[in-house]
């Protein structure tokens, strides 16, 4: 299934352009808006307040970031709930493979799911089943 | 059935109570003093019968009776007897026979007291488990009392004398020793008292006292005396208080314990010996008085230590402590103290008793422990951090270069594929940096401490401010250097000139656009500290919220695309191998100060 659009938060520009690459190839979506870190992810949310259609389908949020990490940035979310809906699926897509990071992702009830780099097909493969069957988590 | 007795004087005027019987012990006559003490009214006496004045007849009275003979000896018997005022009296009554007249004189002698003293004695032998015994010499006859017998666990029926007296005493040196004592006793007339062990009749072990004596007839023993005292409960207690108090004395003789006694009331200090080995104090070098005490204690735990002290004398804290102590050598001990605070009936402090150890070893191996905890501990953060980069930095490059190789495999356009090879080629340069940096940081923290020497600020200062050149250039910075030519500090030299590069690039890479940008670089020096201080008005930065992950590994703050979070890290862990410390003071906006303090060597 085809998603409208994709909100691609990290600060590595060479991870950004692959990830986009590798998405698109797979036929996710056509259109990735991408984020260099979660303050300019948080500001774009800010601005689509109450522009329900514009929200993108899925974030894919790394946490190791400048100004604005992963962690901080779902906390603004937490603080803010009206600010996304059930519609937006959120996964922390991250390098880390630390216990610590895991566990504290499940602090978060509204994440759709954990991935760790490096990003495959079948990762993005998953991601299109769970947006089409919204029970399902990856 | 009256005889013929005709005494030659008065019986009635005899001053004592006497009665006379004929054969058939029927009264004939009797004093009048009889009459007194048996409390009966003057009367004629031969109205009387024996029985009614002193109740049944002893046996061996009543065997007279049936005599056919005269008895030819005379007869001693006690008897009690229950006055009309209800007291418990005792006789000696000693029967007479007089051949001649064919009758018999009884008198009546009053034991009571006799009697009494006789009876507690022996009850007193009893309670203390005091026998007695005499041994004549020139009879070879020995008497033991019941006690002694008691002591000795004898039948009734064993017959003691002087040989088997002594086979009593255990084999061995009991026995020796009492050999020895007694021969002395008989031979010289020396008198004995000892603690032996006497094993009785029945083959039990006992502790006894021995006490013996003897008469001296012409320079010659003609009887020994003495007592036994069955002293075995408490000689038991006593050899058990022994055992335990000598076992104590090693104990507190091998764990270089000191005892000591203090008298609050005079003011006396009483040590026993393992205390001055402990204070290093020659006996006579000390006054016995507190204050010698206070002037071994380190001056810095002296106050502490004598307020203790008194604190445990008002009963408001027990003493339980630790202070140092300087010997007469000069050199540092720590102690243990500990003690207990005695009150008399009156609730006043009197006394206070306790034991002073060293532990300046223990305290040795706990400092040594400790450093080990700590460099643990740093390592152990290290090595997290070291899994943090692992984790993060190096898997995503790799995973960078796993995902682009796999697209650069699907995807045949040559024009994706060179996009692609750029791609791998700049996350493999960024691979490669990582490990160098890695490695740059564990050669960092295997100096701890090594290459330390003095450096000259100045110089590696103009080193690095050289190697920026091209920055400073561009930038045109307004640098005020206000450090002596001359001052130096204990460091690593290529460190220092990497912190300072590290510092000055900052304060580029973060200036603030709108105005230019001005570096002030200071030092002083305050006793043994040197402070070197890198002030900008850049940026700054919010250390609230930052503060904590400054001088963090692969820590970004401002957003820069250039900004590797590196920078500090190395800084801090460069600072660290040089036991050094840097801190800073910012404020966003209005600046940045970093502050390296380095602890110079006193020689």
């Amino acid at each position: 299934m085809e998603v409208n659009k994709v909100f691609l938060v990290d600060d590595d520009e060479i991870f950004r352009t692959a990830a986009e690459i590798l998405i698109k190839s797979e036929g996710l979506t056509r259109t990735i808006e991408q984020y260099k870190n979660g303050l300019d992810a948080y500001n774009k949310l800010l601005e689509l307040a109450g522009k329900i259609n514009e929200l993108p389908d899925i974030i894919l949020l790394d946490i190791n970031m400048p100004l604005m990490n992963g962690w901080e940035f779902l906390e603004e979310l937490r603080m803010a709930p009206d600010l996304i809906n059930d519609q937006v699926h959120i996964y922390i897509l991250t390098s880390s493979i630390a216990p610590d990071d895991l566990n504290l992702s499940k602090e978060y009830g509204f994440i759709r799911g954990y991935i760790t780099k490096p990003l495959t097909k079948a990762d993005v493969n998953k991601m299109a089943i769970s947006v089409s069957n919204p029970s399902r988590q990856i | 059935m009256k005889t013929n007795c005709q005494p030659t004087i008065s019986i009635e005027d005899l001053p004592f109570p006497i009665v006379v019987l004929d054969k058939k012990l029927e009264i004939l006559r009797c004093s009048q003093i009889f009459f007194d003490f048996f409390e009966l009214a003057h009367s004629n006496c031969q109205s009387l019968t024996l029985k009614e004045v002193i109740g049944e007849l002893p046996i061996s009275f009543s065997k007279i009776l049936n005599r056919k003979t005269f008895l030819n000896k005379e007869l001693k018997e006690f008897t009690a007897h229950v006055t009309r005022k209800h007291e418990l009296k005792w006789f000696k009554m000693v029967l007479y026979p007089s051949q001649k007249e064919k009758c018999y004189y009884l008198y009546f002698d009053d034991v009571t007291q006799k009697k009494k003293t006789i009876d507690l004695s022996l009850q007193a032998e009893r309670a203390a488990r005091i026998g007695s015994w005499e041994v004549d010499l020139v009879n070879h006859t020995v008497f033991w009392s019941d006690m002694t017998r008691e002591i000795h666990e004898t039948p009734r029926s064993h017959v003691p004398n002087l040989e088997t007296g002594i086979n009593f005493y255990k084999e061995g040196k009991h026995r020796e020793r009492i050999i020895e004592v007694v021969s002395e006793c008989i031979e010289k007339g020396t008198p004995y008292d000892e603690e032996l062990i006497l094993v009785t009749a029945k083959g039990n072990q006992k502790w006894v006292r021995a006490i013996g004596n003897s008469e001296m007839i012409n320079g010659k023993a003609s009887r020994m005396f003495g007592v036994f005292q069955d002293i075995d409960k408490e000689k038991r207690a006593s050899i058990e208080y022994q055992i335990l108090t000598d076992r104590m004395r090693v104990a507190v003789e091998s764990s270089n314990i000191g005892i000591w006694d203090y008298n609050i009331i005079d003011n006396v200090l009483v040590w026993d010996d393992n205390m001055y080995n402990l204070y290093g104090v020659k006996k006579e070098d000390f006054s016995g008085e507190v204050a010698a005490w206070e002037t071994t204690i380190h001056p810095n735990d002296k106050d502490r230590s004598i307020q203790e002290v008194e604190m445990a004398i008002r009963g408001e804290k027990e003493f339980n402590t630790q202070f140092r102590i300087i010997t007469p050598e000069g050199s540092i001990r720590h102690i243990h103290g500990q003690g207990k605070v005695f009150k008399n009936k009156h609730g006043n402090p009197v006394r206070m008793v306790g034991a002073n150890a060293d532990i300046t070893r223990i305290k040795k191996v706990d400092n040594r422990l400790r450093q080990l905890l700590n460099i643990t501990e740093k390592q152990n953060k290290n090595l997290l951090n070291f899994a943090h980069i692992v984790s993060h930095n190096l898997r995503s490059n790799s995973s960078n270069l796993s995902m682009l190789t796999g697209m650069l495999l699907d995807n045949t356009d040559p024009k994706s594929q060179e996009k692609f090879l750029e791609m791998i080629r700049i996350s493999s340069e960024r691979l490669d940096e990582t490990v160098v940096q890695l490695n740059e940081i564990i050669k960092i923290q295997s100096d701890q401490g090594k290459n330390l020497q003095w450096v000259k600020v100045e110089p590696a200062l103009k080193n690095a401010l050289e190697s920026i050149n091209a920055h400073i250039e561009e930038t045109d910075p307004d640098i005020s250097i206000q450090i002596h030519k001359e001052l130096k500090v204990y460091a690593i030299k290529p460190y220092l000139s990497s912190i300072f590069l590290n510092l000055l690039t900052n304060s580029i890479k973060y200036r603030r656009t709108e105005e230019k940008l001005k570096i002030k670089i200071s030092a002083k020096t305050i006793s043994n500290q040197t402070i070197i201080s890198f002030k900008d008005n850049g940026q700054g930065i919010d250390l609230k919220k930052h503060g904590e992950k400054l001088f963090g590994m692969y820590k970004t703050f401002h957003g820069n695309s250039d900004a590797k979070g590196i920078g500090l890290f190395i800084s801090k862990n460069q600072m660290d191998a040089m036991n050094a410390i840097i801190d800073v003071e910012s404020e966003v906006n209005k600046g940045t100060i970093f502050n390296l303090c380095f602890t110079n060597k006193t020689d």
